[in-house]
């Protein structure tokens, strides 16, 4: 008998078996290929595949991984959120942080922001007035070649 | 990603017992490391199964346990980062933990999976799917690419042995070839002797005679000349027996066991110095007038003297061995009384026999080793003037060098083989050539042919077409119709020898020899008779002296074993290996110096020994094969530091024991886990950890050092210091700290404590040097406070 695999992912609960059989999840999958590719949400980046880079960051149970890093089979009861799970699912409403983002246009391509929110929203829910310092470490593991930092440290300041 | 299962375990133990039911199962904790290892496919053996420790209840915890503080194997980094009991209690480690990569991958790792991590190695790392994988010594592979590559990021403390060394793995009898290379570039000649010995005691002879299979595949050969290994075996050779009195000691105890060694070869010798070193009473029986065998008798004066290998037995029979000569087993003396008066009984009468190989006129040859044997008395006859050598081995280039030697003007050999399949050692193949041998390659026995008066007028060869099978098994193919005759009028037949097993006695030889006429042996030697063990050519053919001492040196210790005593390998060689790096670039390889062609003679050794400087100069010329990775966890060289223990499944590790391997790997046993870190606090000590890096995110550490230090009023008290990313192990530094302690401590001291820690430890590779300054920097920084 296969084994199940219960996710909730932005609010909504989804059950899965774990094997190699179309529509089930093979235990070699990562997370943001199950993200991506099984259920559509491709706001979560695919870039380095080795944490480096950040781009792939998701928040699970409150924390912010690399979800290129994590095996979908061990996020078995896990509550994750990813980009499109900001905004107000009803009203569609943006996230402050996505709205201050847009207003202090901290961003270049794009590639990277999602990532650099999420980590961003992480470190917000659990210090919601984290010191520069603070800010700074949180976002180190994000990385943008454009060089939209500057810009993101003073979209995330005006928010707290 | 390659497949595997997948469990999520419930327990410690479970896990462990999932382990050890897979193949190559790994257990996954954060799998920051491992997911991204299996995607970018740069091992071999890819996990066929991933057992996840973070479903276990409770692994994950940080607990004040009074003079200590318990944490969890499965406790996330960041965890231990935002711990008030750690910045209290144990400081370093909280800044070990916040140093590591970036809060998102801190986030997921645990601090049981960060000190289990694997390497950084750019070369160990370099992805599957660029070009492929490089299967590099740490891997199982052959070579480390960093030695002669770029290594800016590798050990400035020189490197760890990994696995068995090429040179070592075609060694017969094992010879730990780089740890003797290590000591001998250290000067230290007593420990190499001693670290060649346990493998082989008699480097003197094997350096000359040994086809040096291991040259064949040293890792010089890469790059241009193989490091002369037995160049400089034969000066450790040498030197070992002008001071054979150090070497070959009698023992300080008599086991009051009575071993009799039938034959005395190399396997004899070998066994025999063995068996004596450990105290039992050991007696040699020989049917020659000396010890020796085949080197005695069968190799030529000029390859190697004879004086060496008397010097050899005499070393021996120093340590106590009886030798019998002249005593034919068998028709001397009788197996059975020899037997009855021993403990135990090794056989190593070696293979003499010519093999009738069902020529036509063969009775009309001669047999080559009897040849070698008998060669004086030959000198005394008149030898032929066209003599034709048949055989590709070593036999037949020495009986052809010889024939030449003794003023026989035309030599010429044949053989089945092509050249380059030739069984005999290059080496000598080319000195034959240089003195006139004429070969021809792919010839095979027709008939002897005679004239009218019986007497030999050449032989009759046929065109032998293939060698080997595609299986490379012995079994030559004729073109019958191709012929060649040969004009000789002495044929010298080198073409293999035999093993005669008959002395044994009917009875006896039926209870012990195998299907193939030989004595039939297991692993360890022992026949099928209790206490009768046999080795050398009689058990497994016609072979290489070095095989037969290996045999020997294996029955000496299974003897041995069953008489009670056990012969260990004790002298491990040198932790660190430390190669030159420029003389590792000298692409020429130093041999002995050889006597031109016209002055060679039958009854002087050809090539000289070099000298003990040139050796050791050859000996820089070893790459040292080795890991150069460093260790790359943060937190290794502080729970060093600080004392901390590993406690797994099983018992409790020293922090200190479990980073002195390579890999955690090597110190834990499969299934063995993890399950928590119990570090002291320290109380009254100054602790903490300063890494520097490139980047001050995601990146690992040039040079880490963690400290713990005790000081009362300046003075220092004790001192643990540990440096990270210099070596392929956290280097705990105990020279500097027995160094300081018990002195005040003074920017000076600090400075002089920082070159003691370069010049006892520092040995970098071409690019790595500035890591000794960083880790000098560091050092002062920490002692200053």
């Amino acid at each position: 008998m296969s084994r199940n695999l219960n996710l909730t992912i932005n609010g909504k609960m989804y059950e899965f078996t774990v094997g190699d059989r179309l529509g089930q999840i093979p235990e070699n999958e990562t997370l943001v290929d199950t993200l991506r590719d099984r259920l559509g949400l491709t706001g979560t980046k695919r870039s380095c595949g080795q944490g480096a880079c950040g781009c792939c960051t998701v928040i699970i149970d409150g924390k912010a991984v690399a979800s290129c890093l994590t095996l979908t089979v061990e996020c078995e009861g896990k509550k994750i959120t990813t980009i499109e799970g900001l905004a107000d699912p009803v009203t569609g409403e943006l996230d402050p942080i996505q709205k201050a983002f847009n207003e202090h246009n901290a961003f270049q391509c794009g590639f990277c922001t999602p990532g650099i929110i999420m980590s961003t929203k992480a470190l917000l829910d659990a210090n919601p007035n984290p010191t520069e310092e603070e800010l700074k470490e949180a976002l180190s593991g994000n990385y943008c070649r454009c060089i939209s930092h500057y810009q993101v440290i003073e979209a995330v300041k005006s928010i707290i | 990603m390659k497949k595997f299962e997948h469990l999520n375990a419930k327990s410690f133990s479970e896990a462990g017992k999932a382990i050890r039911s897979y193949r190559n199962a790994r257990p996954s904790a954060g799998g920051t490391d491992l997911v991204g290892t299996m995607r970018a496919g740069i091992l071999e053996n890819n996990p066929d199964a991933i057992i996840n420790l973070k479903t276990i209840p409770d692994s994950a915890y940080i607990r004040d346990e009074g003079n200590a503080v318990a944490i969890g194997a499965l406790t996330t980094l960041d965890d231990i980062d935002r711990s008030e009991l750690i910045r209290k209690d144990a400081k370093a480690v909280g800044e070990a933990a916040r140093s590591v990569a970036s809060s998102l991958i801190r986030n997921a790792a645990t601090i049981g999976g960060n000190i289990c991590q694997d390497v950084r190695c750019w070369y160990y790392r370099y992805p599957d799917e660029i070009g492929g994988r490089l299967t590099c010594l740490r891997k199982g592979g052959d070579l480390c690419y960093a030695i002669q590559g770029r290594n800016q990021f590798h050990s400035a403390c020189g490197g760890m042995k990994s696995g068995t060394h090429r040179c070592t793995a075609h060694c017969p009898a094992s010879t730990d070839i780089s740890a003797y290379m290590q000591e001998i570039r250290n000067g230290n000649w007593d420990a190499a002797a001693r670290i060649i010995m346990q493998a082989n005691p008699m480097p003197s002879l094997t350096s000359r005679v040994c086809p040096h299979n291991c040259q064949n595949v040293c890792n010089q050969n890469e790059y241009g000349d193989s490091v002369s290994i037995h160049s400089v075996e034969r000066a450790l050779g040498d030197y070992i027996m002008k001071n054979s009195d150090r070497f070959y000691v009698s023992p300080e105890k008599e086991t009051g066991k009575k071993v009799a060694i039938i034959g005395g070869g190399p396997s004899g010798l070998a066994a025999a110095y063995n068996l004596r070193k450990v105290g039992h009473s050991v007696t040699v029986y020989e049917k020659m007038p000396e010890a020796g065998g085949v080197l005695m008798y069968g190799i030529p004066e000029y390859r190697l003297p004879k004086h060496y290998v008397r010097s050899l037995v005499k070393a021996i029979e120093g340590m106590g061995v009886e030798f019998k000569l002249e005593t034919e087993v068998g028709k001397d003396i009788d197996l059975k009384t020899i037997k009855a008066d021993s403990d135990a009984l090794l056989l190593n009468t070696g293979a003499w026999k010519q093999p009738i190989l069902g020529l036509e006129g063969e009775e009309l040859t001669v047999f080559g080793l009897n040849f070698l044997v008998e060669v004086k008395a030959f000198m005394n006859r008149q030898i032929d003037k066209n003599v034709l050598v048949v055989g590709g081995g070593n036999v037949a280039m020495d009986v052809a060098l010889t024939a030449m030697r003794l003023g026989a003007h035309n030599v010429t050999l044949a053989c089945l083989e092509q050249r380059h399949e030739m069984p005999a050692i290059p080496e000598e193949i080319n000195r034959a050539l240089e003195e006139g041998l004429v070969m021809h390659n792919g010839w095979g026995l027709g008939k002897v042919v005679t004239d009218d008066k019986g007497k030999v007028i050449g032989l009759d060869a046929k065109r032998c077409t293939s060698v080997f099978d595609e299986k490379g098994r012995f079994n030559p193919v004729y073109d019958e119709e191709d012929r060649h005759f040969f004009p000789a009028e002495s044929i010298i037949l080198a073409t293999g020898q035999k093993v005669d097993i008959d002395y044994l006695g009917e009875q006896f030889k039926e209870k012990i020899a195998s299907a193939r006429g030989l004595v039939e042996v297991d692993e360890t030697k022992a026949t099928r008779e209790p206490g009768v063990y046999a080795g050398g050519d009689l058990a497994s053919g016609p072979a290489l002296a070095i095989e037969a001492i290996r045999d020997g040196v294996i029955a000496a210790r299974s003897i041995s074993r069953e008489l009670g005593v056990k012969i260990d390998r004790k002298y491990k060689g040198p932790r660190f290996f430390k190669p030159d790096v420029e003389e590792i670039e000298n692409r020429v390889g130093r041999t002995e110096l050889d006597t031109p062609v016209a002055e060679r003679t039958l009854e002087k050794e050809d090539t000289v020994t070099l000298s003990m400087a040139e050796a050791e100069k050859e000996a820089r010329r070893c790459m040292s094969c080795g890991c150069y990775a460093v260790n790359a966890s943060d937190l290794s060289p502080v729970l060093v530091a600080l004392d901390a223990e590993i406690r797994t499944t099983d018992r409790v590790i020293e922090a200190e024991t479990f980073f002195s391997e390579l890999d955690a790997s090597d110190v834990l046993s499969v299934g063995e886990l993890i399950t928590e870190i119990y570090v002291p606090k320290m109380k009254d000590y100054r602790t903490g950890y300063m890494k520097l890096r490139w980047r001050e995110t995601i990146d690992f550490a040039v040079t880490s050092l963690a400290y713990a230090i005790k000081e009362d009023e300046g003075v220092i008290k004790d001192a643990r210091l540990v440096a990270g990313g210099v070596a392929p192990i956290p280097l705990r530094l105990c020279e500097v700290e027995s160094f300081i302690e018990g002195k005040l401590m003074t920017p000076e001291l600090a400075e002089e404590a920082a070159e003691l820690a370069v010049a006892t430890y520092g040995h970098p590779l071409k690019e790595s040097g500035y890591k000794l300054q960083t880790m000098k920097s560091q050092l002062v920084k920490a002692l200053a406070g």
